[in-house]
């Protein structure tokens, strides 16, 4: 057992917990925060990423003890003052979800995606630079371009470049 | 002899669907329809992106529990006793319970019912026509285990570490026995047996069509091409592991059961007849679910120990599957071997097909429907006369098979459209004109095909044109010589297919209409679907109100009463059906209340356009206006107005379409890069474009997995199953996977009150086929190559090798 104490989605968390504990672990079952979800045990599917300092992590393969002192931010708290974060109604507007499990871990790692990534966002470096969340229902086409829409209104329409139209006819 | 597939009442009658179309009247034209055939966005969404999502896993009880299988690492092996003292003596342990534990409480079997039930299903039989034989499914076994992760035990523990650590300490003592996992093999006299029942492993032997006529067609035709394809074994994958959380109230004498499954109400009756408690002692709650595909749809022996141990402890007890624990145990899908030959005469018309069909169940039968579903689709788009089915099933020491994503179709597609390819090659057509020429024409609609399948609307030469159109298959040629140029093979691989939606036939629909907003209480089970969003588009135009003020409920049996869950892509069609038929009784009510309320002639109500109007009176009021009214009027409606409305529906549709895709080889590697792929699909009447294609999309990506990296490989020398985590089982993937060219085709049934055929598996039907066909163009240089499934990039350079060398 050891004390541990943590920033969550902006406020002060101490808690007194068994060592093993994964802080996917923690933040489900000791804080309550089930947007995190756990898919896998081998740190594959990404279900489970969250924001440690502002980084991605697969919170599966994090000790609650190595989360201590740090700040995390989870799904649960990317919204800000009631108002979603662009990822988020991007993936509502471009239908970038089917069943909701992947997606807290496909919106938390691609709002720190289009937060760092350096150059311009396309479809090749989001396919690439995603790889590590699977997606069993969307074949991951509207989960691309609902990234694209959001980095479009992230960061302007010079660093983004978007995917040719697909859908032949009946989109609208 | 002629045998026909169908045993089914109006079979033979001119238009079998006249009188559904009678019975169920629109309450509007559907031109006037405001929300259907928008792609609205969801109302699922906003809970799912922000965390707030109800998957089973996310519910925690007081003073709950943690339960962990002890799972058996032999394929088939004698259980000669288990020890489970030591475990008991572990921290935190409070019980350990073997199959004997439950035999002494008088569980049960899982109650499946394999052979599917619909008047036109196919009667699939024991040799013959005998009963199926379908082995026993006890939530624990006690004589043997007859697949490798098959639970003999569970612990249950304070946390699940302890359940953990409780589990490696039961001591089992297993006596091995020979085993047998191939399908092919396990057909054999002299095989492994899985069931002292059967003579051999071979449970279903049916054989359908008209052999005379079939035989006659082969014996004069002038080709004959023949083909054996395997499509292998597969898993759902759902990224929700599955779960279940189990509690007991001593009080009432009520058991709760939190588990995500194709259908809370099915799994209701499932688990209590389990327990030997009647259904009203039973409520399982399953809201978000983390995908299903099929192999969610039948009762895990876990749903039946968690609520049993939660009454046994006096506290809830919870149970996740581990990702290992899903690959090995949640029911699989595919695994189909068929034989196939064509007749075709001299100028290339389709004569007779001759199939054998070979499905492998697993250790247990829990469903036959991917032998079923195929069976009635063996001669896919086209018109041939004549047709044969042999059909048999086999058990074998592996995970049972269950319908997964299209469940027997992909199967059926892939042997008649590759064979198509190889006659096409081999008898020197074009392979595209081959198709055009023996397709099923619109003026043969609705069609019967050889094996008695009635095949209801659909315009396949057109999606098939314009398929050719968005895929530019013209400028294939030139794409081809300029990936030449680079050293790289391009191929392009095309399919047709039809598929059949059928489904369980009943569904029932709760309708309330209050003075805030309208309700639809429904039996259907989404894992992604969006029904909370496309059955309000239906609901909201067929009452005339805003789609905003329609909300739908699903998922806890305590509020849904009955329903037939998700699965054959029948819930658009049902729910749509019984809707527009509880919106036609409550059209009904609503006049009977606006009349008595204002003390009118019910005769001189009107209903147009979401309004209530008399010739009687000057009032026009609207449902909400209404809902008000009826609370005044009596207490009956405190709640609000409420219609009740039953249907069963029979008759099958016919969704189908077109795909074709374009790949690239790199002949040094056998890497290969899917560059293109696109596809026509007629669903029927689309509800919700945007929700459609997103079906298709998750289609695509499952059938192109199967015929490129998918796999529940099963290791010859030892048994064991080699894909038990995502090191091992290749899946679709962000860097994988192109963008899709997808458009909707809306040829409208005429079955049903929408026209709705099913749009949530037309993705995976052709994919296999189509993936093969292009692999197959592109290596034309090197000889038909002899590559499998799944398809990898050390096959395809064994294949150019081979070519080279040859």
């Amino acid at each position: 057992m050891s004390r541990i104490a943590m920033k969550v989605n902006g406020a002060d968390i101490t808690k007194d917990v068994a060592d093993p504990t994964l802080l996917s672990e923690f933040l489900r079952e000791h804080l309550g925060l089930t947007g995190t979800h756990v898919g896998c045990d081998t740190t594959q599917c990404g279900c489970c990423v969250v924001h440690l300092d502002g980084v991605s992590v697969k919170s599966c393969t994090v000790l609650v003890g190595q989360a201590a002192g740090h700040a995390v931010t989870t799904i649960e708290g990317l919204a800000e003052g009631g108002q979603l974060h662009p990822v988020q109604k991007a993936f509502r507007e471009c239908h970038g979800l089917q069943c909701g499990f992947c997606t807290p871990g496909m919106i938390m790692a691609a709002t720190e995606l289009i937060a760092t990534y350096p150059g311009t966002l396309n479809e090749h470096v989001v396919r690439e630079e995603m790889e590590g969340n699977l997606c069993r229902c969307t074949g991951y086409h509207n989960i691309v371009r609902a990234i694209l829409t959001a980095a479009e209104e992230m960061l302007g329409p010079d660093r983004v470049v978007q995917p040719a139209s697909d859908h032949a006819k009946t989109e609208g | 002899m002629l045998a026909s597939l169908w045993n089914l009442v109006d079979h033979n009658t001119k238009d079998q669907f006249a009188p559904l179309q009678e019975r169920i009247k629109l309450s509007l034209p559907p031109q006037k329809f405001k929300s259907v055939g928008k792609p609205v966005r969801r109302n699922e969404d906003e809970r799912l992106i922000t965390g707030r999502g109800r998957f089973t896993d996310d519910f925690s009880l007081p003073g709950q529990v943690f339960a962990v299988m002890v799972r058996s690492p032999h394929p088939h092996a004698t259980i000669k006793g288990i020890d489970v003292s030591a475990a008991l003596e572990m921290d935190g342990v409070l019980g350990v319970y073997t199959g004997a534990d439950l035999a002494a409480d008088g569980l049960g079997q899982i109650a499946h019912n394999p052979v599917p039930s619909t008047k036109y299903d196919v009667k699939l039989t024991g040799r013959g026509g005998t009963p199926v034989y379908i082995g026993e499914h006890y939530l624990l076994p006690m004589d043997r285990v007859r697949h490798v992760g098959e639970a003999v035990a569970m612990v249950v523990a304070e946390t699940r570490q302890q359940a953990q650590a409780g589990a490696e300490a039961v001591m089992v003592d297993y006596d091995p026995l020979p085993w047998v996992a191939d399908t092919t093999a396990a057909t054999a006299p002299d095989a492994p047996r899985l069931w002292d029942a059967l003579p051999d492993n071979v449970l279903v032997d049916s054989i359908f069509g008209d052999v005379k006529n079939t035989d006659t067609a082969f014996a004069g035709a002038a080709h004959v091409v023949s083909m054996r394809t395997h499509l292998g074994r597969v898993t759902g994958v759902p990224l929700e592991p599955r779960a279940a959380l189990g509690d007991y109230d001593a009080k009432t004498g009520r058991y709760t059961l939190y588990a995500g499954s194709g259908g809370a109400v099915r799994q209701k009756h499932e688990m209590s007849s389990v327990l030997g408690v009647t259904p009203d002692k039973m409520r399982v709650i399953s809201f978000d679910v983390g995908g299903n595909f099929g192999t969610r749809n039948r009762a895990f022996i876990e749903f039946g120990l968690v609520v049993w141990a939660a009454k046994k402890l006096g506290r809830p007890v919870k149970f996740r599957a581990d990702r290992s624990e899903s690959f090995l145990t949640d029911y699989q899908g595919r695994d189909l071997v068929t034989e196939v030959s064509l007749a075709i005469d001299a100028n290339g018309k389709f004569l007779a097909l001759r199939a054998h069909n070979l499905s492998n169940v697993g250790a247990r039968c829990v469903s036959l429907s991917p032998l079923s579903k195929g069976s009635g689709l063996i001669t896919g788009s086209y018109d041939i006369p004549y047709a044969t089915l042999h059909s048999r099933a086999v058990y074998s020491n592996t995970m049972s098979t269950q319908a997964y994503r299209s469940s027997g179709r992909p199967e059926v597609t892939f042997a008649i459209e590759r064979l198509i390819d190889k006659a096409a090659r081999e008898l020197g057509y074009d392979r595209i004109a081959l198709r055009r020429r023996n397709l099923v024409k619109p003026s043969q609609m609705p069609y019967t095909n050889a094996v008695g399948s009635k095949y209801d609307s659909g315009e396949y030469e057109k999606n098939m044109d314009r398929l050719l159109e968005i895929g530019d298959f013209a400028g294939a040629k030139k794409r081809k010589e300029e990936a030449k140029a680079r050293g790289k093979l391009l191929g392009i691989g095309f399919a047709n297919y039809v598929e059949s939606s059928i489904g369980t036939p009943k569904e029932r629909a709760d309708l309330i209409v209050r003075p805030g907003g309208v309700e639809v209480v429904i039996g259907t089970q989404p894992a992604g679907q969006g029904h909370e969003t496309s059955f309000a588009q239906v609901t909201a135009d067929l009452l005339g109100i805003a789609f905003e003020k329609v909300k739908i409920t699903l998922g806890d049996t305590d509020v849904v009463s009955a329903g037939g869950g998700t699965h054959s892509g029948r819930s658009m069609r049902h729910a749509s059906a019984v809707i527009s038929l509880a919106v036609t009784d409550m059209i009904a009510k609503g006049k009977a209340i606006m009349a008595a309320s204002l003390n009118i002639d019910p005769a001189s109500v009107e209903f147009d356009d979401g309004c209530f109007r008399s010739t009687a009176s000057n009032r026009t009021i609207d449902w909400f206006d209404l809902a008000r009214l009826a609370i005044a009027l009596s207490p009956d409606h405190a709640d609000g107005v409420k219609v009740r409305r039953d249907n069963e529906m029979h008759t099958p549709v016919f969704p189908n379409g077109s795909c074709m895709c374009e790949i690239e080889i790199d002949p040094q590697t056998g890497g290969l890069e899917l560059l293109r792929y696109a596809t026509v699909d007629d669903v029927g009447r689309c509800i919700n474009p945007m929700i459609v294609h997103g079906q298709t999309h998750g289609g695509i990506a499952q059938g192109v997995g199967q015929a490129l990296w998918e796999g529940c490989v099963i290791d010859p020398e030892s048994g064991q199953p080699l894909a038990a985590a995502f090191t091992d089982y290749g899946m679709p993937r962000f860097d994988n996977m192109p963008s899709f060219v997808t458009e909707i085709a809306e040829v409208i049934s005429p079955t049903n009150p929408l026209g709705v055929k099913a749009g949530g598996e037309g993705g995976t039907t052709p994919a296999p086929a189509v993936i093969m066909s292009a692999i197959e163009d592109a290596l034309l240089d090197y000889g038909p190559p002899d590559v499998s499934m799944p398809a990898t990039p050390l096959k395809i350079w064994t294949a150019i090798h081979k070519g080279k060398s040859a």
